[in-house]
């Protein structure tokens, strides 16, 4: 075999030989190459799912306002500056002048207030994927080419952090694709090159594959340094690792936890940041739920808490990159983490003496009994969660010593939600699951999941409580931020009372470059983000 | 069925006697006795598992991929479980799903095969259609599919290979029942008045169980197979550790890129070397018994890749 | 006549198999829980109204015997729908994934034949001895090894040699056709070689097989008397008489190679169409499952017709 690999090794050194290195001359220049094990599933911002995609948009589209360096505060990006008036109902904005699109059109606040208009007119039909970003706006108007003011029917409290999201499309293209009552917005490929105004442009886009971006000479902002980047789609993080070991990628955007050591042996930058993804482990909280309604008293849900060993799940699981996680809104989205709350201890002995006060003898083989019928659940777990198993694997032993039998289900995520929200999208079956949650940075997208309307849509846990969503319908509309800042945080300690998710662990976000760059800056949603342009504009090789 | 050709009848005498195939059978095949007695330790290891584990199979023991070492002579898994425990487990299970679903498709398929060949006629023509039918199915697409309808439990990934695996069967039982049928025999127990079911039971199946037994290992093969790559598709059950969700685990978990070799060498090589014994053992059996295949093979010109151990669609 | 008779009898039946197909499993999928709708309108605040708008948009508010007769007609037109995950026809979709299947499974399917014939040839040349033994049990052990383990050994071995994931360097800028050439050639290596690993197995047991039969027949012996050399018995004979199994085995293999290298395409990261299969599993994206699934069969069905007609041309006797 290896008088084989020999042979192979002369020829794939002939070709590896003409392999895509940058060029060494200088620190400007190059092409950066990044590994991702995700991918872009569509180039349309009204059919995209995926974080890589919407990545790929932020540095492709203008944006009115970006995150600073904390990640925390917003700062100016397509618009310059901004203003409010009326209470909050009506927001101007001023946009760079003299912008061009890339095919040469000029960009002005007229492209802004076309698109939020469109979105808002196709609501419910093919803007639907952006509809949440134009909430409560009537209309936009660009009374000249670097005004846009903003009409909101209620003063909401969340107006940048909705706008850091939304993509500028130009209207010299997108609106000849409202056919069909707006449906067209959806089946327009946007194939490259893409027509747009970020610091890169989209030239190349295969499927799984490659997404090649090269740097916007008309670009209205600050210029990277480098010369181009790519997306390299992998399916699996072997291969990803490995790529970027053997130098066929400059940087992996989420490194495996069991690759940490090795890629720092081999001499690559690892950094390690708070993150914002969080694994959760779910308790039906609908109260309308039809068997085993002992699951709904929070006793037993406190219980329960105690019973996890969030420490064993993050070293076994993350090996160690996690920390134990206790909101809905994790600590790395800066102010808006209620700082007063804490995971539960794990302490199977006061689990015990809950479950015992409440009266649940065990059974002669150890497990409760509860209402008539053993303590004994199914817990669904969906394929596509990678730590599930091995977090079912810790939690089932330790959910023994307190007298609860679990038993896995492993299901496919669409099967997965299919069972949770049987029948009907009214979740009157299930008992427990684990999965996971991506959270923003503003905290009005992952407090709007255990909201009553969520029922169908994003809503894993069948929580639903009318004082919630009037606390959650409230902060939305509180513009006063420090206002709104009370009001989040008691919304987190409200829902730690009530349960709906025993949050688990928050991992953090690890990635990892090649020493001969750079300026690629981490962040909790990964250097490759949605948060700023900043990671690419900074890079430089060294 | 197989696409093996066994010896040219010219060189070989055939095997008449039962009872003296399996010394026949080794002495001519030293290759399958070698995998006999390789199959048979598995088994003995496999069942033997709860007694002979060196460690337990829910323990972590070590820090997560550790190092192969004196007390752990293949390393930690992805959670810090000693390997050689998990080899043991993992081969248990996988051998259970192997002879379950082998079961299943045998039972399927040696009725199929039963009725056509015997009846004949019309029902031979309908089985085969159905059968045919099933022959086309693309089936690592129909796994993945059934496996994201039901779950995957054990179960239900038994019954979806089980089901995809008994064409094979079929045609080959078919194929030799129709031979016997013509047997003077069984003509005369016709023409004597008995009935259908005890001609199939006293005469037909003590002649064709030879060739079903062959069979059945040569299914095991392509069963444990099937069962690896639903594993490492990730639609194997999660709450049993078969050989291959062993190997899907170190994937998953980036182990080749880690360096961590011994996470994924031994599973995969456990699982070749069951296979590639059953094959050899299979192989051996029908070539002793029926010397007659050779022209089954060239008229059974819609057989399935698989049927060796098991390639076509899956193999891709 | 009965040639004729033959053929439109097999013709008939590959054409109601792939009907029978379409139908089950346009059945199938529908069983399957979970439904595309409830993925896509997984968006911030998204309200009945947007349920309620998608599933009219993918004609999932009909009841399921309108979808199937919709289904059916678009069909006959040739139209394949359009994908529920990106909103593009399905027949792109598909075109676009099997485009890169194909070399890498038609490369490891010849190096199998190569492998097999070469290794069948010794095989039964040296027939009795050790050599004949270690080459048919090495071709079985490789047969028996899991395909995606197979795959995962060797980018063991050749990690940091040949690249392991991809089909190309997709950062060389402007490459002269040479270089191209030469990259797609170390992408390929690795996937078709597990391939052709993996399946070669059969080829040598097949060709050994038809050796051996050939090499015993009188006019070998007649041959050999009058003094012919062994390659050129070799060739003329025994060889030929392989061909008739290998091509078939071939036809047959092929119908099945569009199933989707899944397992290899996985391990090495191949935009296949076995990926995409998979993924529109996952995703309940049923005009992809049908469309997929619709181009499995048919290849499937076309290739074992031909791996008929192949036998029936070949071998007349067998009419049975």
């Amino acid at each position: 075999m290896r008088r084989a690999a020999l042979v192979l090794l002369v020829l794939a050194l002939a070709a590896a030989g003409c392999g895509g290195k940058s060029s060494k001359s200088g620190s400007a220049g190059g092409t950066f190459r990044i590994g991702s094990s995700s991918g872009i599933d569509s180039l349309n911002p009204y059919v995209a799912f995926n974080q890589d995609a919407y990545s790929t948009f932020q540095y492709v589209y203008p944006i009115l306002v970006q995150y600073d360096a904390t990640n925390k505060h917003f700062a100016p990006f397509f618009a310059r500056s901004w203003k409010t008036s009326d209470a909050g109902k009506t927001w101007t904005f001023h946009t760079v002048p003299n912008a061009k699109w890339s095919d040469g059109k000029p960009l002005t606040a007229a492209d802004a207030a076309w698109t939020i208009n469109t979105d808002v007119k196709y609501a419910s039909g093919g803007a639907a994927n952006e509809a949440g970003l134009v909430a409560h706006i009537t209309r936009a108007d660009a009374p000249n080419p670097t005004t846009l003011v903003v009409h909101y029917k209620q003063a909401p409290g969340n107006v940048l952090g909705q706008f850091q999201q939304f993509f500028i499309l130009p209207k010299h293209v997108w609106s000849k694709h409202i056919g069909h009552k707006g449906a067209d917005l959806k089946t327009f490929p946007n194939n490259p090159p893409v027509v747009g105004s970020g610091p890169f442009t989209l030239v190349k886009y295969q499927k799984n594959e490659i997404a090649l971006f090269k740097r916007n000479g008309s670009y209205w902002g600050t210029k990277p340094k480098i010369d181009a980047f790519g997306l390299r789609m992998f399916s699996n993080d072997d291969a990803m690792i490995s790529a970027l070991k053997a130098h066929e990628i400059d940087a992996v955007e989420a490194v495996p936890a069991t690759g940490i050591k090795t890629l720092k042996g081999a001499g690559f930058a690892v950094s390690d940041v708070p993150g914002l993804d969080q694994t959760d482990f779910i308790i039906n909280s609908n109260p309308r739920k039809l068997h085993h309604r002992e699951l709904l008293n929070l006793k037993v849900k406190e219980a329960f808490a105690h019973a996890v060993d969030r420490q064993q799940i993050i070293s076994v699981v993350f090996l160690g990159t996690a920390k134990p996680a206790y909101s809905i809104v994790p600590p790395s989205t800066g102010a808006w983490s209620n700082p007063n709350l804490k995971p539960e201890t794990f302490d199977v002995a006061l689990a015990n003496k809950i479950l015992d006060g409440l009266g649940y003898k065990r059974g002669s083989d150890g497990i409760r009994v509860a209402d008539g019928h053993k303590m004994s659940y199914d817990v669904i777990t969906p394929t596509s969660v990678s730590s599930a198993n091995r977090t079912f694997q810790i939690l089932q032993p330790d959910f023994r010593k307190i007298g609860v039998q679990l038993k896995q289900k492993a299901l496919d995520a669409t099967a997965a939600f299919a069972e949770m929200s049987a029948p009907n999208n009214k979740y009157l079956n299930y008992d427990l699951a684990l999965w996971d949650w991506t959270s923003l940075i503003d905290p009005d997208f992952m407090l709007s999941v255990v909201t009553c309307a969520q029922y169908g849509g994003w809503s894993d846990s069948g929580y639903c409580d009318k004082h919630y969503d009037a606390m959650y319908s409230q902060q939305q509309l509180t513009p006063n931020q420090d206002a709104r800042r009370a009001l989040v945080w008691k919304m987190q300690k409200y829902l730690y009372d009530h349960r709906p998710y025993i949050w688990l662990a928050n991992d953090d976000s690890v990635a990892a470059v090649s020493p001969k760059w750079d300026g690629f800056v981490n962040t909790p949603q990964g250097p490759f983000n949605e948060l700023s342009i900043r990671s690419l504009t900074t890079l430089h090789k060294k | 069925m197989s696409v093996v050709l066994q010896e040219p009848v010219l060189q070989e005498a055939p095997i008449r006697s039962r009872r003296g195939i399996v010394l026949e059978t080794i002495r001519r095949r030293p290759s399958a006795a070698i995998g006999a007695t390789l199959l048979v330790l598995v088994l003995l290891g496999a069942v033997l598992a709860p007694v002979l584990a060196p460690y337990d199979l829910h323990k972590q023991v070590g820090p997560v991929f550790g190092h192969p070492s004196w007390s752990h002579p293949l390393g930690l898994d992805d959670g810090g479980i000693d390997m050689v425990t998990l080899l043991m487990w993992g081969a248990r299970i996988s051998l259970v799903v192997g002879f379950a679903a082998t079961l299943v498709s045998m039972l399927i398929g040696g009725t199929v095969g039963v009725a056509a060949g015997y009846f004949g006629g019309k029902t031979d023509t309908i089985l085969m259609r159905i059968t045919d039918y099933f022959l086309v199915i693309p089936d690592v697409p129909l796994m993945i599919i059934v496996a994201a309808i039901w779950g995957p439990s054990l179960f239900h990934i038994v019954i979806v290979i089980g089901i995809l695996l008994w064409t094979s069967t079929a045609r080959v039982i078919r194929a030799q029942v129709k031979s016997v049928r013509e047997r003077v025999y069984v003509k005369r127990a016709q023409a004597i008045g008995a009935g259908h079911a005890r001609i199939v039971l006293r005469h037909v199946l003590p002649q064709v169980a030879p060739l079903l037994i062959a069979n059945t290992v040569l299914t095991i093969a392509v069963a444990i197979f099937d069962e690896t790559a639903l594993s490492f598709l990730g639609l194997g059950d999660p709450s049993r550790i078969s050989l291959g969700k062993v190997i899907e685990n170190a994937f998953q978990r980036a182990a080749i890129s880690t360096g961590a070799w011994w996470a994924i060498v031994p599973p995969g090589a456990l699982v070749a070397l069951i296979i590639l014994s059953c094959s050899l053992i299979g192989q051996a059996l029908e070539d002793a018994l029926n010397p007659r295949l050779r022209v089954a093979h060239l008229s059974a010109r819609r057989f399935r890749l698989r049927p060796l151990v098991g390639r076509g669609s899956e193999a891709l | 006549m009965r040639g004729a008779d033959y053929v439109i009898k097999r013709l008939g039946f590959a054409v109601v198999t792939v009907f029978v197909a379409i139908s089950l499993n346009f059945a199938l999928f529908r069983l399957a829980p979970g439904s595309a709708v409830s993925n896509l309108a997984r968006v911030p605040h998204a309200t009945p109204e947007l349920h309620q708008a998608l599933k009219r948009e993918f004609g999932l508010d009909k009841s399921k015997g309108a979808q199937y007769v919709i289904y059916l007609k678009q069909l006959v037109r040739g139209n394949l729908g359009v994908s529920f995950e990106n909103q593009q026809p399905v027949s792109h979709n598909l075109w676009v994934a099997l485009k890169n299947t194909l070399p890498m499974v038609l490369l490891g399917t010849l190096f199998s034949i190569v492998l097999g014939t070469l290794t069948g040839v010794v095989a039964a040349w040296r027939r009795g001895t050790a050599v004949e033994g270690a080459t048919v049990t090495t071709a079985l052990g490789f047969y028996s090894m899991p395909t995606h383990w197979l795959g995962l050994m060797l980018v063991i071995l050749f990690s940091g040699v040949l690249p392991t994931g991809g089909m190309t360097n997709d950062f060389l800028i402007n490459p002269s056709f040479w270089t191209h050439l030469k990259d797609l050639a170390a992408h390929i290596a690795l996937p078709s070689l597990t391939l052709g690993l993996v399946l070669y197995g059969e080829y040598t047991l097949i060709v050994r097989s038809a050796m051996l039969e050939t090499l015993g027949e009188d006019y070998i012996l007649t041959a050999r008397a009058k003094g012919l050399r062994p390659w050129a018995i070799l060739r003329r004979h025994a060889l030929r008489n392989a061909m008739l199994p290998i091509a078939t085995l071939v036809a047959l293999s092929l119908g099945y190679i569009v199933a989707g290298a899944i397992l290899v395409e996985t391990v090495f990261s191949w935009p296949g169409i076995g990926r995409a299969v998979y993924e529109a599993v996952l995703q309940r994206d049923y005009p992809m499952l049908q469309g997929g699934f619709l181009l499995l069969t048919i290849s499937v069905v076309f290739f074992n017709l031909v791996a008929d007609l192949l036998y029936f041309k070949l071998d007349p006797r067998i009419t049975q």
